[in-house]
């Protein structure tokens, strides 16, 4: 009993270091952010903030407004568009780099995996001058050759979407790609041939084998990824919305919307208090997500 | 083996959190100054070179922050972490008068030391009747044209001869004109034209309605011939490879400008028609701020580093080393500067250039003018609506700054 008890405190000894580590980066600015939320720190009380209560909080309302509303349907349909082509194309990829006799597969992987080592704000901007941009873009200047006129590819809110996600899956698919290679590489190849003695086709295999097989171990990216996608800030705003470089696209996440309309305030209370909302809305999606895995 | 690293990390996180907490408490020499900045080398080492041979017995250290306003935010207050004084645009000194880091710096400066300044530059530096900058120089927009395609004789001198102008000269991957026509920064100098304004002294947003939509239906005209994109680069790139006749741009166009072997004429901003008035462009002022902590306790080294800026010398050496527009008048008498094409172009445009308001709630009217365009320009959405928009926009975030 008493050995029992030592060696919890031993353990919880030595996870101390990364337990302290953990809640000075998550767990305090969260804490810090909530007790902010309740203040009314702003420019004219900067240093000298007092407690307002939930005051910020009945002001965030107005904030979600219809614009609002709006921009979290657009974020809905943001993540799942992107997480379905994510999954697909990475399940894809990953399974032709798996093909027996594949010759510079070590190439292949290598060109697959560049945009995640290049930084996102590189990537992004990159995008939006060398791609889509009117004058000097690839696109339009494809547009040219072939006759057509040049396009506003990021002005309407559709082609904007639909540029976005083009970035957001060059930006994500590496990661994906190499988790699934990752999960198609410990399956164990004697469940093919059994299959295949027993007279299964390609799809069934995929269904009946490699879907099952892979889920449990692409779960958590998977988990990940859905957040990353729900609260994407830098590839809508960089294309998009950025301030001196808009391109007349009303497409917004609920973290550019939140940003243009209480961000820029330097209300620090009152910002705070948006971003504990958005962070509950988070938390509820995250727990109806988790309990689906679990009833899997 | 395990047990050693772990010990070895734990220490490691200790000195980490130990070092944190004790970065810049040690005693800061009286005759040390650090100054933030964001400037461009030229401009550091002209002032860093002047003050060197101004004022031997002070130290001054130059630090070049990327995000100054928001480090300031931060520490502003905080001896151990924070500037002495730092260089920035005036347009800032509101959000920290108010943050209340900023000390007033009248009773810093030796009598009559500002009796020669551009008032432009002095009503720049004021909030709420007090002075918060020491101002060094100024940058305005110019109207700016390449010679091999647009001649003297051609330079519009009214928006009616400008339009005409693209008209004649727009098409097949050219244009006669370009600018950022969407960005609130450069399209405030059309609504001035029209005699609106973004935003009064009092915080009213769009103060003259009638004239921020006049001025917005007329700009619409030239907006249709210039390129979809708004943003700097494309309109940089498409002057400097010759592509755009003339462009209305900053001073930090010309180095680029010239490297491209650019024949580049500077004239006078175009008048609109309909009023009479010149396209008006906001001016930054840049210039020294002094942190009320190193008012307090530096009083004597931050007076004799100030004395040293108001000197004429500093800007005749910073207009030579990067063609900034001194504060100072006296500057303008020195020969070199006389001659200067691009500072004396600044200069004339001071004249009728509007400091960009230095009061907070101007923070969030960049976004709320740069939305207005984009909807207007940009997404073909009417003009009244669009203006309805921004303005209940505008009000909204002005009441929740507070």
């Amino acid at each position: 009993m008493k050995n029992r008890k030592r060696d919890t405190l031993v353990s919880y000894a030595w996870s101390a270091p990364s337990l302290l580590l953990i809640g000075l980066m998550v767990v305090f600015p969260i804490l810090y952010t909530g007790y902010i939320s309740l203040t009314n720190m702003n420019v004219y009380h900067w240093f000298d903030f007092t407690i307002v209560g939930l005051e910020n909080y009945f002001r965030a309302l107005f904030v979600f407004d219809s614009g609002f509303l709006s921009a979290l349907l657009a974020t809905i349909a943001w993540t799942v568009v992107n997480m379905v082509l994510q999954l697909v194309i990475a399940f894809v990829l990953a399974n032709l780099l798996n093909i027996k006799k594949l010759r510079f597969r070590k190439l292949y992987k290598t060109i697959l995996m560049f945009p995640w080592a290049m930084p996102g704000y590189v990537g992004i901007l990159l995008w939006k001058t060398g791609m889509f941009n009117t004058q000097f873009g690839l696109l339009n200047q494809w547009m040219e050759k072939l006759g057509h006129e040049a396009v506003r590819w990021l002005s309407s809110d559709v082609s904007a979407f639909i540029c976005c996600t083009v970035v957001n899956l060059w930006l994500a698919l590496p990661f994906m790609i190499m988790i699934m290679d990752g999960a198609l590489q410990s399956i164990d190849r004697s469940y093919y041939e059994s299959a295949r003695l027993d007279g299964a086709g390609a799809i069934a295999q995929a269904r009946y084998i490699t879907i099952p097989a892979m889920k449990p171990i692409i779960a958590p990216a998977v988990i990940i990824t859905v957040f990353t996608t729900f609260k994407q800030f830098d590839v809508v705003y960089l294309l998009t919305q950025q301030a001196g470089a808009k391109t007349g696209s009303g497409f917004h996440t609920i973290l550019t919307y939140a940003y243009e309309n209480a961000f820029i305030t330097n209300n620090y209370g009152y910002s705070s208090a948006i971003s504990i909302i958005i962070f509950i809305l988070l938390i509820l999606f995250s727990a109806k997500f988790q309990l689906k895995e679990d009833n899997a | 083996m395990k047990r050693f690293l772990s010990i070895l990390l734990c220490i490691c996180l200790t000195l980490t959190l130990v070092g944190c907490g004790s970065q810049g408490v040690d005693s800061k020499n009286a005759n040390k100054l650090v100054i933030w900045h964001d400037k461009e080398d030229a401009v550091i080492d002209a002032l860093q070179a002047y003050l060197t041979a101004a004022v031997p017995d002070l130290e001054i250290v130059f630090e070049k922050k990327t995000s100054l306003t928001d480090s300031l935010k931060l520490v502003g207050n905080d001896p151990s972490a924070a500037p002495d004084l730092f260089i920035f645009a005036h347009d800032k000194i509101g959000v920290f008068a108010e943050m209340g880091i900023l000390a007033p710096i009248e009773s810093l400066l030796e009598e009559n030391a500002l009796a020669d300044y551009l008032p432009m530059t002095l009503d720049a530096a004021t909030y709420k009747d007090t002075l918060y900058q020491l101002p060094l120089y100024f940058e305005t927009l110019l109207f700016m044209y390449n010679r091999r395609y647009m001649q003297d004789e051609e330079v519009p001198a009214t928006t009616d001869e400008l339009l005409e102008y693209m008209q004649n000269n727009t098409g097949r991957g050219r244009y006669g004109f370009v600018e950022q026509h969407s960005t609130a920064y450069y399209s405030a100098a059309w609504i001035h034209g029209f005699g609106g304004s973004i935003i009064d002294e009092n915080g009213v947003p769009f103060p003259d309605a009638q004239a921020v939509k006049d001025a917005l239906n007329y700009h619409a005209q030239f907006v249709a011939l210039m390129p979809g994109e708004t943003e700097y680069n494309t309109v940089n790139t498409l002057f400097l490879e010759g592509k755009a006749d003339a462009t209305i741009g900053g001073p930090w166009m010309v180095p680029s400008a010239r490297a491209a072997e650019i024949d580049l004429g500077i004239a006078p901003m175009p008048t609109v028609d309909a009023t009479g008035k010149p396209l008006a462009p906001y001016s930054g002022v840049q210039g020294i701020h002094v942190l009320k902590f190193a008012a307090e306790q530096k009083t004597e080294a931050v007076k004799k580093l100030l004395a040293a800026l108001t000197a004429p010398e500093i800007g005749i050496d910073l207009a030579l080393a990067s063609g900034c527009a001194p504060a100072n008048a006296l500057c303008y008498d020195d020969e070199r500067v006389a001659n200067d094409e691009l500072v004396q172009a600044m200069r004339a445009t001071a004249e009728i250039a509007i400091p960009m308001p230095n009061i907070p709630e101007m923070d969030v009217m960049w976004t709320v003018v740069g939305n207005l365009l984009t909807d207007v320009n940009l997404s073909g959405k009417g003009i009244d609506e669009s203006f309805d928009a921004a303005l209940a926009q505008a009000n909204q975030l002005i009441d929740a700054m507070k």
